[in-house]
């Protein structure tokens, strides 16, 4: 690719990453030539690794790291994968390439097979047999390297989508946020390649569902609220955690958070606030400990002492939907797990263990669009009716 | 080298000839398989003992098909017989050349003339014997036969010829009725045995039906040869004491017969023997009465400071030869032997040897071939009332690592001594002595040791070489990627740098898995990335 047609900030990342590849790698070499013993030594990816950091109130990699030694026989196949990956990877960043994970899956796919020397096949094995087996040998090699996937310019799918008053220098050119029509900005997949240039908004509100999203924006509710809308269209990806976490460390944005009344909602939340379990080790750089969770809680459902609910009798009837038995085993989990133990989150899971009922975002919209979108949502940030 | 020859008559020959079963002649079969063992055992004592290679020549010929008379002719290369001795020799039970305290195959001084007692029970051919002892200018030959009455030989015909190309040896013809088709596979298999033990031999057999097989020499060492000894004081019974008496040539007194005609006794314990006694030192040894003789023989039992037994009579084979003969018959893939210290029994020593071979081309069966010898002699029939294969069963051989119910494994066991404890005059299978019954278990269990490891170490190394497959397959792809990060995007330094982490990687796992010949695996093996 010629210089004209790739940007400049690329073609660093690219460097620096190819760089601490090499330098890694580079260094086990060394280690066999001086006769040492060939490992990896790489942090564990653990629940028991996965340690709550109180004070900075998210979730890290702990200190606990497991040694990847080619010679011992349970671990030389994930060795040679390591390798394998690492080289691929590597080989993509100095040819200026972009593979995705599925790329990755298929250039590193291949089989081995041992055979005597008169031909005959003693044993065959591919390198790696589904994606899930090669992914998890690319987020090794981000652990091992401390490169996150996005830094050595590895692209997944665009999940994220993005308004709002906000102007931002992608590549090469200049988008503004507020001007793409019904549609949205897909959040890239590298957003520590993206410029924040102006903005103009108050607060950040990420919905769960992405038709909620859509109606939002065409309700026109960013440009009434001075707000930026985000969807991450379900379980959040990393990149547009990492765009989240900017906007809200460096714009000093509040985020608010709106996802399902039930448990895979609230790890949503809290994967957008502490991190995640299973990438715990790039907390630091997408976690966002200021994000608040707006709704939709037990009490905008049931009410409490304090509050009516947001439901009628009728409504509540016929929009709650019963607990299933997965859905209590992963609620009684989440209220285990130490960030969820404060005082607001425990009532907020009892409540929900006693009436054994959840709700989607969707029921408050058939209430009403605009009751969701210039009532609830605007009613609850104004009364600071969340859960931190 | 050669041992002195003593001749000496014992007793009558009647007994034998109305009892041919105790001799091992019962049957047609049995009587030529024993024909055959009886000459080809004198051919070996005529000759290893006394320093010589043996080349051993067995025919058998049919030459009488209505009455199946088969003529047994056994020729060697060993020191011939003094011709005035061969008549006795041959013609007079219970005399012998082997009545003598040292390690000897034949111990009855009845063999061979059981044969031709039963040759001529049944047939009216005398034994032809030729005969050239060393150094002799002639050769001599004999036609002789028994006279049962009077255990005389009676000499048919007798004629000598010169003596030109330096022949020395024996060669022996008896005439017997057989059953060569019963016999055949028990003569082979005695053959193919005495062969086993006995790897500096040559033999050639012609059998009836006019099949040559040629056994040749695999070594050209020869164990050492037993020497004569006095007999040990706890060997010897009443009458054995009395004929040592009759056949003394002086006029020793009781003392000095103590002193000269055994091994341990010196001046002090003589005197001690004789206080045991009661008897006077001076007394002429000649003039003892039965009574004296029986408590001269106690004292020589109740006292207890007699050192044990020499073992210069004995000849062992020797581990090398074992592992040698088991080597060259069986084709095992692993073969180890042990030749055990002397021990004594019953004032008379033994020595215990056993050999095992195993795995390779010995064939699976549901017991283990077992091969017993007794001072170097194969002993073929009546296996499993023997003491040897009685010791092989109660070994729990799984714990010497034989996983699998079916064997693939000879144990090989030889028993010298002065005195085979046999169960009959057959000499076809050991009793149960109790300290022999140990030495053998202890000798089976010490070459078992050695099996065990082998064992071992074997299942370490097919283990080692399992995980290096695995290795294998992941060398080159591991190899390859590493390189990537030194090449610079060149595919020949790629090549270059793969192929020099390949050996870094080999030398670890080779020290990893303890694979000395690691080179050869890589060698056998090939990944292809498909």
């Amino acid at each position: 690719m010629s210089s004209e047609l790739t940007s400049k900030v690329d073609k660093e990342a690219r460097k620096r990453a190819a760089a601490v590849l090499r330098d890694k790698f580079l260094n086990l070499i060394e280690q066999l030539k001086k006769g040492e013993p060939l490992i990896m030594e790489i942090p564990m990816r653990t629940l028991s690794n996965a340690i709550y950091d109180e004070k900075r109130k998210l979730l890290l990699l702990g200190e606990k790291k497991l040694k990847r030694n080619f010679l011992d026989l349970n671990e030389a196949r994930r060795f040679m994968q390591t390798v394998l990956m690492a080289s691929i990877i590597y080989d993509a960043l100095v040819n200026d390439e972009y593979p995705t994970i599925r790329d990755l899956y298929y250039r590193g796919k291949h089989s081995l097979v041992l055979k005597s020397i008169d031909g005959k096949i003693i044993s065959s094995e591919n390198t790696w047999d589904e994606q899930k087996e090669s992914d998890g040998v690319i987020v090794d090699i981000e652990v091992f390297t401390s490169l996150l996937r996005e830094e050595m310019l590895i692209l997944s799918k665009e999940k994220g989508k993005v308004v709002g008053n906000l102007r931002i220098r992608s590549g090469n050119d200049i988008i503004d946020l507020s001007k793409t029509g019904h549609g949205a900005y897909a959040i890239e997949p590298t957003p520590d390649l993206i410029d924040f240039i102006d903005v103009d908004a108050e607060f950040v509100l990420v919905v769960e569902k992405d038709a909620v999203f859509q109606q939002l924006h065409r309700a026109g509710f960013w440009k009434k609220y001075k707000s930026i809308l985000i969807t991450s269209a379900g379980q959040p990806d990393r990149a547009t955690r990492r765009f989240v976490r900017r906007l809200n460390e460096e714009l000093k944005l509040p985020i608010y958070i709106l996802t399902d009344a039930d448990p895979y909602g609230w790890y949503i939340f809290s994967v957008f606030r502490i991190g995640s379990i299973s990438l715990s080790y790039e907390s630091e750089r997408l976690a966002t400990p200021d994000a608040k969770f707006l709704g939709v809680s037990m009490s905008d459902i049931f009410g409490n002492a304090k509050k009516k609910p947001y439901l009628s009798d009728i409504e509540r009837k016929n929009y709650i939907i019963k607990a299933k038995e997965a859905d209590i085993k992963r609620a009684e989990e989440i209220k285990n797990y130490e960030w969820f133990k404060t005082k607001a989150w425990q009532e907020e899971i009892n409540t929900f263990l006693q009436k054994k009922a959840k709700l989607e975002i969707e029921a408050m919209a058939s209430k009403g669009l605009k009751f969701l979108a210039f009532q609830y949502i605007p009613e609850k940030i104004s009364n600071k009716d969340y859960i931190s | 080298m050669s041992a002195k020859e003593k001749f000496t008559s014992l007793s009558p020959a009647e007994f034998f000839k109305r009892n041919p079963e105790l001799a091992g002649f019962p049957n047609p079969a049995r009587a030529l398989y024993q024909t055959v063992r009886e000459l080809v055992e004198n051919s070996l004592d005529a000759t290893d003992v006394h320093g010589i290679l043996p080349n051993i020549k067995i025919v058998i010929d049919l030459i009488d098909e209505s009455r199946q008379i088969y003529k047994v002719n056994v020729t060697d290369n060993g020191i011939g017989i003094p011709p005035h001795e061969v008549p006795n020799a041959f013609g007079k039970v219970l005399y012998s050349s082997k009545y003598v305290n040292r390690q000897t195959r034949g111990m009855y001084g009845l063999g061979v003339k059981a044969a031709v007692l039963y040759s001529q029970m049944h047939q009216d051919r005398p034994v032809e014997i030729e005969t050239s002892p060393i150094n002799s200018k002639r050769i001599y030959s004999f036609k002789l036969k028994i006279d049962i009455n009077k255990n005389e030989p009676i000499i048919v015909e007798r004629k000598s010829m010169t003596n030109n190309n330096g022949f020395h040896g024996t060669s022996v013809s008896i005439y017997i009725p057989g059953d060569w088709s019963k016999a055949k596979p028990r003569i082979y298999e005695y053959i193919r045995r005495t062969y086993i033990i006995t790897p500096y031999a040559e033999f050639i057999f012609k059998d009836p039906e006019g099949n040559v097989t040629y056994y040749p020499r695999l070594t050209n060492k020869i164990p050492k040869p037993p020497q004569e000894v006095k007999p040990h004081p706890y060997g010897v019974d009443r009458e054995e004491v009395k004929i040592m008496i009759n056949n003394l040539k002086k006029d020793y007194t009781v003392k000095e017969f103590l002193i000269n005609e055994f091994q341990s006794i010196g001046e002090t314990t003589a005197e001690k023997l004789l206080d045991l006694s009661g008897l006077k030192e001076n007394k002429k040894v000649k003039s003892l009465s039965e009574e004296e003789i029986t408590k001269l023989v106690e004292a020589l039992k109740k006292y207890e400071d007699f050192r044990a037994p020499s073992a210069d009579s004995l000849s062992v084979i020797g581990e090398d030869l074992i592992e040698l003969g088991l080597k060259k018959i069986f084709n095992p893939e692993f073969v180890a032997a042990v030749s055990r210290k002397p021990k004594a029994y019953q004032g008379h020593p033994f020595i215990v040897e056993a050999g095992i071979a195993y795995g390779g081309s010995i064939p699976v069966s549901e017991e283990p071939i077992v091969l017993r010898y007794a001072n170097k002699i194969p002993l073929i029939y009546d296996e499993k009332s023997d003491v040897i294969w009685k010791v092989v069963e109660e070994i729990d051989w799984k714990r010497y690592g034989i996983e699998s119910d079916q064997y693939q494994m000879v144990i090989m066991v030889h028993l010298c001594s002065t005195k085979i404890p046999y169960k009959s005059a057959g000499k076809e299978s050991i009793a149960e002595v109790e300290d022999i019954e140990k030495e053998i278990k202890n000798t089976l269990m010490e070459v078992a040791r050695k099996l065990k490891q082998y064992l071992s170490e074997k299942k370490k190394e097919e283990e080692a070489k399992k995980k290096l497959l695995t290795y294998l397959k992941y060398v080159p792809e591991v190899s390859r990627s590493f390189a990537v990060f030194l090449s610079n995007g060149s595919k020949e330094l790629i090549l270059k740098y793969q192929s020099e982490i390949e050996d870094e990687l080999f030398r670890i796992i080779s020290k990893k898995l303890n694979l000395a010949d690691i080179e050869e695996y890589r060698k056998m093996y090939k990944v292809d990335s498909e």
